[in-house]
């Protein structure tokens, strides 16, 4: 995995799931438009435990062009973690990750390096006209206005694949489970600029769309899960104490009612079950500033700091031999 | 690098052991294979020094190791991984459980594509009793886990060392191994095996029921191994279903009471159901609390696990 040595200005990261039939074609696209390009680069896919023989492709593309790079996952884990083996495979000072199916234009990669020049250390794609069926595109427009509101990272797609990272950006995250989505929300906890721009879509040539209507719930679990993370994960006693206001607020009206109905009398002597609803509300607070408390012992135990990116890594770098930016 | 490392568990002073041991020895030594012998001694340290002792030769054939205290298979599997050099791992309890022409079956199925085999007793000399609690732990474990599993109550496994190398095996999950490898991606196969009969004379029947204890634990390992397989990178979905049945409860009972306020002037507060509606939002809250802290945990230390395999890179 280490190849320090050799340091490339740009890695195309390609996630393949079941896609034997894209895989030459998308190949010979990315190729055609990265030879326009005044870069060194490299083209990474990751095979990530398909069933449909997309390795073999993949190893007959490989004979023919050896500056392929290709890994193989034992079995199917997750498009998140077929980034990651990428991101950690990379040797480009720049990575982009392009989705498998064809549906994004390998011709966008430059204007996307275009916004990458000018400063920004993540650059999404915006799929401005979607190809797809509008039972698909309808909950991800909820979704990316629901993701932008809740991490705070306001972009219009965060579901297309198609983007551009820094690599000291994207390397250093700790990313699982089904976060890809939110690489760019993530990343901006460390300070990274992020930034968006129109890109093409295409509607899908071969196979199948991978994904369900079940994944509804699942995402906005996520969405729940990152929105969390990205505001509560370095400081979870304030998040708690948070949650903990609204108890906090009935366990004084309950007792205050409770000590109305004693001086009153306005219950007819029924006062007992005011004192326990006090008692329970009361024992929500408690309950959950200890899980607050407990949870600041998980932050300060861990070795995740959460450090902002460099400041000289913010600097606009060049890219290309031309500009001598790099070997 | 041997081929096999043969590794018993002896849990029990069972004086049979030794036999099983030396039968062991003798049918990988007619295979061509090379292999070692690894015996544990998990707090039988010193029943185990008396019958090697009593046994000279034999004793310079196997390596014992002792586990200072009763830890579990996992602990100790995970414990002496290191001083094994086989390729693959043959582990047995300390009774035997298979004809031995049933662990010949068993090494030859073994093939390049394979990486963990288990048998699968076919008749089993055991009291029915037994037998039915067997099946239905395995058919439980079967529904939750999805894996198709017929005997995971037989400890005899075989296994590259690369399985458990690559599976957090912890606890009591060693009866697990082949629910966690296939979760890793790793190759299970199960092979149907006669159940060992006993030398000669049939072997006594045991009382018809476990230790309720041994029930408890069970169970409790079934529901970590279902935390384990659907919910250990993401808490909070696990949490929050929970927090959300809780609460839209709640919310239900509250809005019922409400409008029997509205439309027959029952007073709201005084009634036992008003209680019940706050406990179910106070419990319900809590509980997205503990998945909120649970998510905290995994993104804070979960770092160090990497939940992909990769197979080959070109």
């Amino acid at each position: 995995m280490d190849r320090a040595n050799e340091i490339m200005d740009l890695s195309i990261v390609v996630p393949l799931y079941n896609e034997c039939e894209n895989v030459p074609e998308l190949y010979g696209k990315i190729k055609s438009e990265l030879e326009k390009l005044p870069l060194t680069y490299e083209i990474i896919f990751i095979d990530d435990g398909s069933t449909d023989g997309t390795w073999d492709v993949i190893e007959k593309l490989k004979a023919n062009h050896p500056a392929l790079k290709a890994i193989k996952f034992r079995h199917n884990c997750g498009q998140t973690s077929a980034m990651v083996a990428g991101f950690n495979y990379a040797s480009g000072e720049i990575i982009v990750t392009l989705d498998g199916d064809l549906q994004n234009d390998p011709s966008d990669i430059s204007i996307l390096l275009e916004k990458i020049k000018e400063g920004y250390d993540i650059v999404s794609g915006w799929r401005k006209e979607r190809k797809d069926h509008f039972s698909r595109v309808l909950p991800s427009r909820i979704a990316n206005a629901v993701i932008s509101v809740a991490t705070g990272v306001k972009l219009h797609d965060y579901g297309c694949t198609l983007k551009a990272y820094r690599a000291e950006c994207i390397k250093q995250l700790h990313a699982y489970g089904e976060m890809h989505r939110f690489f760019p929300a993530l990343a901006s906890m460390t300070g990274a600029r992020v930034t968006e721009i129109p890109v093409k879509h295409h509607p899908r040539k071969h196979g199948t769309s991978k994904y369900g209507f079940d994944r509804i719930f699942k995402v906005f679990s996520d969405i729940l899960a990152m929105s969390l993370i990205i505001r509560f994960s370095s400081t979870p006693l304030k998040g708690f104490v948070f949650c903990a206001i609204p108890f906090l607020f009935l366990t004084f009206c309950f007792g205050l009612m409770g000590c109305l109905a004693v001086l009153l009398d306005f219950t007819k002597g029924k006062d007992t079950i005011f004192f326990i609803a006090t008692a329970l509300s009361g024992m929500g607070v408690i309950h959950l500033i200890t899980l607050g408390v407990i949870g600041e012992l998980v932050v300060s135990t861990s070795d995740l700091t959460h450090t902002r990116l460099p400041e000289t890594t913010k600097k606009t770098i060049t890219i290309g031999k031309d500009q001598g930016g790099s070997n | 690098m041997l081929k096999y490392s043969v590794i018993f568990f002896l849990k029990d002073q069972n004086k049979d052991v030794l036999r099983f041991m030396k039968d062991m020895y003798e049918l990988f030594s007619s295979r061509p294979d090379s292999f070692e012998m690894i015996v544990i001694a998990n707090g039988t340290g010193g029943f185990l020094k008396n019958m090697l002792t009593g046994d000279p030769e034999f004793a310079g054939k196997i390596k014992a190791f002792e586990m200072s205290n009763k830890a579990s298979q996992a602990v100790c599997l995970k414990s002496i991984m290191n001083e094994c050099n086989g390729e693959f791992f043959v582990v047995s309890g300390s009774y035997q459980q298979l004809m031995p022409e049933s662990y010949v079956k068993l090494l030859d199925a073994r093939d390049d594509d394979t990486d963990i085999i288990s048998p699968w007793r076919q008749h089993r000399f055991d009291p029915s009793i037994y037998k039915m609690q067997s099946t239905v732990f395995n058919a439980w474990v079967r529904w939750i886990t999805g894996f198709n599993m017929h005997d995971l109550s037989c400890n005899v496994r075989i296994f590259r060392r690369e399985v458990l190398e690559r599976t957090d095996l912890y606890g009591n999950m060693y009866r697990f191994l082949p629910v966690f490898s296939a979760l890793r991606g790793f190759k299970n196969k199960e092979v149907k095996c006669e159940h060992f009969k006993g030398h000669g004379e049939p072997r006594k029947a045991r009382a018809g029921f476990y230790h309720l204890s041994i029930y408890l634990s069970r169970i409790i390992d079934i529901f970590t191994l279902y935390f384990n397989t659907s919910f250990i990178k993401k808490p909070l979905r696990f949490f929050s279903s929970i927090g959300i049945i809780s609460i839209v409860i709640s919310i239900t009972i509250n809005f019922i009471l409400f409008l029997q306020k509205i439309f027959y002037g029952q007073n709201m507060a005084l009634r036992p159901m008003f209680i019940l509606a706050i406990f179910l939002l106070v419990v319900g809250v809590q509980s997205a609390g503990m998945g909120l802290l649970g998510e905290i945990i995994v993104f804070t230390h979960g770092r160090r696990k990497r939940e992909y395999i990769i197979e080959k890179i070109i």
